[in-house]
């Protein structure tokens, strides 16, 4: 028997209110919001609240996936990454490193969206990064 | 937010604008329902009659895209009656001048007729404002997705600075961001024109730091907006877009468009949790880790930087997004070994002077605000207190511009779009909720009773919803929430997508979509 | 009073008579609720007085009851205040825990506490000390009840008109554990409106309250606006208290308004 509840932060609207998720061997069983958060003092609104109904739903991908002649196949890491790896030099090659543009999100962390963000400007080097903090 | 949420609380007059603020900031509006408890005014100004609005102590409605115009006749009267603040114009701004003579053209006769409300409500809240002791200003994507977003929030400022409310606690101007990780993601340098802390990819001592740094050369050329690499792909001068997180197909304006410059790309790579309606046009598609299976941290819109943490692993073969860009990055030629999220906090805050104190240590508790630059800073509750960033304020004389797009006999009503309650942004989270979808799962298109009689629509019938860019059918839902000539729809439903009517006309500056306004047509659908 | 609380978990968990304690703990900077299952890990529990007395509270009871429901057969030991453990007493009543799989490790609360809450008994009968505080009075009932009936009425439904249908008055409630919930009804209140229909949707859960809330007042601190819905339940429970003189968790036997058979 494993019980956690791991202190997180609301991964929809811009309050970024603190609450538990609550999981029980391995399966996330609800959510908590906590009391002594500065931000939300144990408030949540309904979609806070019932926010572990999506993060185990089983349409979750679960598996690169590759198009291949209109629908896709399932593929491991070093196929997938190696294609986008070969394609993404092949183009830069061609048409130059503003032919290449990077959607970063506002609904990964920070240190995914520095990553990004440094990825498509030191590796493509390009300056096309952006995402959509207009809509 | 140049404040911090809880201030709103000390706020004796908190306008609202352009913000539904208890449905898409539900806890913000906590504070705010607090301070009219303690007292204070609270002045709701939007097009919509949204909830907020009935708890307020004034409401009124401007016809869609009139923001400027409104904000310029409640200027125009906090300077006739002489409410301004004196001091704080001389000590800490310029450009007054310029600026009040564009204001002496808007008084309220004329600004009522232009934006529909009362001569005797704009001098209320330009009394109840100017004259609080902490005036506070909470505003959202109803001031800034316009072809005049930059001119509204500008206005806003121009109102804040004339009456001295900003830089002291309870005060300033207020955007609440609508994603919770949109500031981080702005701070992080996910924008074309900065590195991250807003360092500009166009300054040479900045860029040469980043090229230290990262032992690569970069680019001094600003790059592109989202807009501009859809008609870069479409223009055929952009081949590839890798997109992390995102959902263009449903958040972009006019999504036909964007659907068509998908499918020219010669390489589509989508990153992400679901099989979005974008992803089922990637040519390869990498499954992601979720929020609650990553460390981390997100910045929420008061600038509080606060820890996320790993409660389960991801499904199947999912990674971290970070983990699967540096391996992509590896293979590329360009190294990236980190061995945590930790270790990438590290190096943003050697290199990003806002965030220069911050350590998953010092987060630990209530998290920090930026600015702060050491390791011994307390972070930054509100921002501006002694001075700005560019030094003194700067007034900007601002005229009112209608909206791109005209009504006409073909489509005779303006659409305005956001988000409901119960759902969030593309609905690829939401719409996996039972407690969710069980409220609300379709598009209901709001429409005035007046509108809906003329038209021969009561709530439940199925109506076309028609503009310039396409067509979608949905529900109607006759509501006085909404004023004669104006309908809503939401964009959280893919099969009923009000991003294919929307107009994809642009701020000129900052590129901003103007979702809140396009002309449409509405009618009884043929059962 | 924490040292009594390790003191007594410790020996339950080490004498194996319990699989796991929960409990609140100070992890992350915060109070969190927390299943102790090493004696090592006690050095972090705490009872819930982050900075004032009881304001980091959890329904540490509804933790229990996902744990019991998914290891029917452990017993587990629960932190408890006098709220709390009426909530237990009626928790047994409901057929949703059963009292040979819980350990109560009841602490009392102070006179301050006792005071906001209005709280009758602000201690519980299986304690690891002596009462601190005697019973007190529910003020904000005693002033909602001196104003005359329209001015009660304009009062509520001002503070129900703010209601955004959070659902976490019944979300954080340790006593609602129903699998279908009225509130969820379409035919009771139209689904899919903010704000909901008013005052059924507070009406129709404050009925739910009768008989079954031990006024612990989460509900209140949980709400996002503020509605002073303790009170509200307070009332029903009066009203409960005077027609049928039962009073959940104080009172042996079935609620009178709980019409399941006995098991």
């Amino acid at each position: 028997m494993e019980f956690k509840t791991v202190l997180t932060v609301c991964p929809y609207c811009g309050c970024g209110c603190n609450f538990y998720l609550e999981v029980l061997d391995g399966k996330v069983i609800g959510t908590i919001p906590c009391k002594t958060s500065p931000v939300n003092e144990g408030k949540l609104c309904i979609k806070g609240w019932n926010v572990h109904e999506f993060i185990q739903d089983p349409d979750r991908l679960t598996m690169p996936l590759i198009r291949e002649n209109g629908s896709f196949r399932e593929a491991g890491w070093d196929e997938a990454l190696d294609l986008v790896a070969s394609k993404l030099k092949k183009i830069k090659e061609q048409h130059g490193p503003d032919s290449i543009g990077l959607f970063a999100s506002a609904k990964i962390t920070n240190e995914e969206n520095y990553v990004i963000q440094k990825f498509a400007r030191a590796v493509i080097g390009t300056n096309n990064v952006d995402h959509c903090a207009r809509l | 937010m140049t404040n911090s949420v809880d201030e709103f609380e000390l706020s004796d007059c908190i306008f609202i604008t352009g913000s539904n603020t208890t449905s898409s900031h539900p806890i913000v509006a906590t504070r705010i329902l607090r301070a009219k408890k303690k007292g204070a005014k609270i002045i709701v100004a939007d097009p919509r009659r949204v909830h907020i609005a009935d708890l307020a102590d004034l409401y009124v409605s401007h016809r869609l895209g009139t923001d400027v115009a409104l904000l310029n006749g409640i200027m125009y009267v906090i300077l006739d009656k002489g409410w301004e603040n004196r001091a704080f114009i001389e000590e800490r701004t310029e450009g007054f001048e310029e600026f009040e003579k564009v204001i002496k053209d808007y008084p309220p006769e004329k600004v009522a007729e232009i934006t529909g409300v009362a001569e005797k409500d704009i001098e209320t809240i330009a009394h109840w404002y100017a004259t609080a002791e902490r005036g506070s200003i909470a505003y959202c994507m109803g001031i800034t997705q316009h072809t005049t977003g930059v001119d509204n929030v500008k206005t806003l400022a121009n109102l804040a600075m004339l009456t001295g409310h900003i830089g002291r606690e309870g005060t300033g101007v207020n955007p609440l961001r609508g994603q919770n990780n949109v500031q981080g993601a702005c701070d992080m340098g996910g924008l074309p024109n900065v590195y991250p802390g807003y360092q500009p990819v166009t300054q040479f001592q900045i860029k040469e730091k980043f090229e230290s740094a990262w032992g690569a050369q970069l680019s001094d050329k600003v790059g592109l907006t989202i807009p501009e690499m859809t008609s870069g792909l479409l223009e055929g001068s952009m081949k590839a877009v890798y997109i992390v997180g995102e959902n263009p197909l449903l958040s972009d304006p006019d999504a036909s468009h964007v659907e068509e410059a998908l499918k020219r790309a010669e390489l589509v790579v989508v990153q992400d949790i679901f099989m979005t309606p974008t992803a089922e046009l990637a040519h390869v598609i990498l499954p992601a880790a979720c929020f609650a299976e990553k460390d981390g941290t997100v910045t929420n819109t008061e600038r509080r930087v606060m820890r996320t943490r790993k409660a389960l692993d991801p499904p199947g073969e999912a990674k971290t997004d970070w983990e699967i860009i540096a391996d992509l990055s590896n293979r590329m030629g360009y190294p990236m070994d980190y061995s945590s999220a930790e270790e990438i906090m590290r190096e943003i805050a050697s290199l990003t002077p806002s965030y220069g104190g911050i350590t998953y240590e010092r987060l630990e508790g209530e998290g920090l605000q930026w600015p702060c630059p050491t390791k011994d800073h307390p972070g930054t509750r509100f921002l501006h207190k002694d001075r700005f960033v560019r030094g003194k304020g700067l007034f900007h004389a601002i005229e009112f511009k209608p909206p791109a797009e005209s009504t006409d006999d073909e489509f005779p009503l303006w659409l305005t779009t956001g988000r409901l309650y119960f759902h969030f942004h593309t609905g690829t989270m939401t719409r996996k909720s039972g407690a969710l979808t069980g409220e609300i799962d379709e598009q209901y298109v709001e429409l005035n009773p007046e509108d809906a009689s003329q038209l021969g629509i009561s709530t439940g019938d199925e109506i076309l919803l028609t503009s310039r860019r396409g067509q979608i059918r949905a529900k109607a839902l006759v509501t006085d929430r909404m004023k004669k000539g104006e309908v809503f729809a939401s964009f959280h439903f893919v099969e009923s997508n009000a991003n294919i009517l929307t107009n994809p006309a642009f701020d000129p500056i900052v590129k901003i979509p103007e979702y809140k306004v396009c002309a449409v047509r509405v009618e009884k659908a043929a059962s | 009073m924490i040292e009594k609380v390790i003191e007594r978990v410790k020996e339950l968990l080490e004498g194996g008579e319990i699989k796991g304690f929960v409990g609140l703990c100070n992890k992350n900077g915060h109070t969190a609720p927390y299943l102790f299952t090493e004696v090592a890990e006690l050095d972090h529990l705490v009872v819930g007085d982050f900075q004032n007395p009881g304001d980091a509270r959890y329904p540490l009871n509804k933790l229990l009851i996902d744990l019991y429901r998914a290891y029917p057969e452990e017993k587990f030991g629960v932190l408890v205040r006098g709220c709390d453990e009426r909530g237990l007493n009626d928790l047994y009543v409901w057929n949703q825990l059963t009292p040979k799989n819980v350990v109560a490790v009841g602490i009392p609360c102070p006179q301050e506490l006792a005071d906001a809450c209005g709280c009758p008994k602000p201690y519980p009968d299986n304690s690891v000390a002596e009462p601190i505080a005697e019973g007190a009075e529910a003020q904000d009932l005693i002033r909602m009840e001196a104003l005359g009936v329209k001015e009660r009425f304009t009062q509520w439904m001002e503070v129900f008109s703010k209601c955004i249908k959070c659902y976490g008055c019944r979300d954080i409630c340790p006593m609602c554990f129903c699998k279908e919930c009225s509130l969820e009804l379409d035919e009771l209140i139209p689904r899919g409106e903010m704000p909901p229909e008013i005052p059924i949707f507070h009406l129709v859960r404050a009925v739910h309250m009768a008989g079954r809330c031990i006024d612990c007042g989460l509900c209140n601190e949980a709400c996002p606006v503020d509605i002073p819905l303790r009170t509200l339940y307070k009332k029903v429970g009066d009203i409960v208290y005077r027609k049928f003189n039962y009073r959940p968790g104080f009172d042996k036997g079935k609620s009178p308004l709980n019409v399941l058979e006995n098991k």
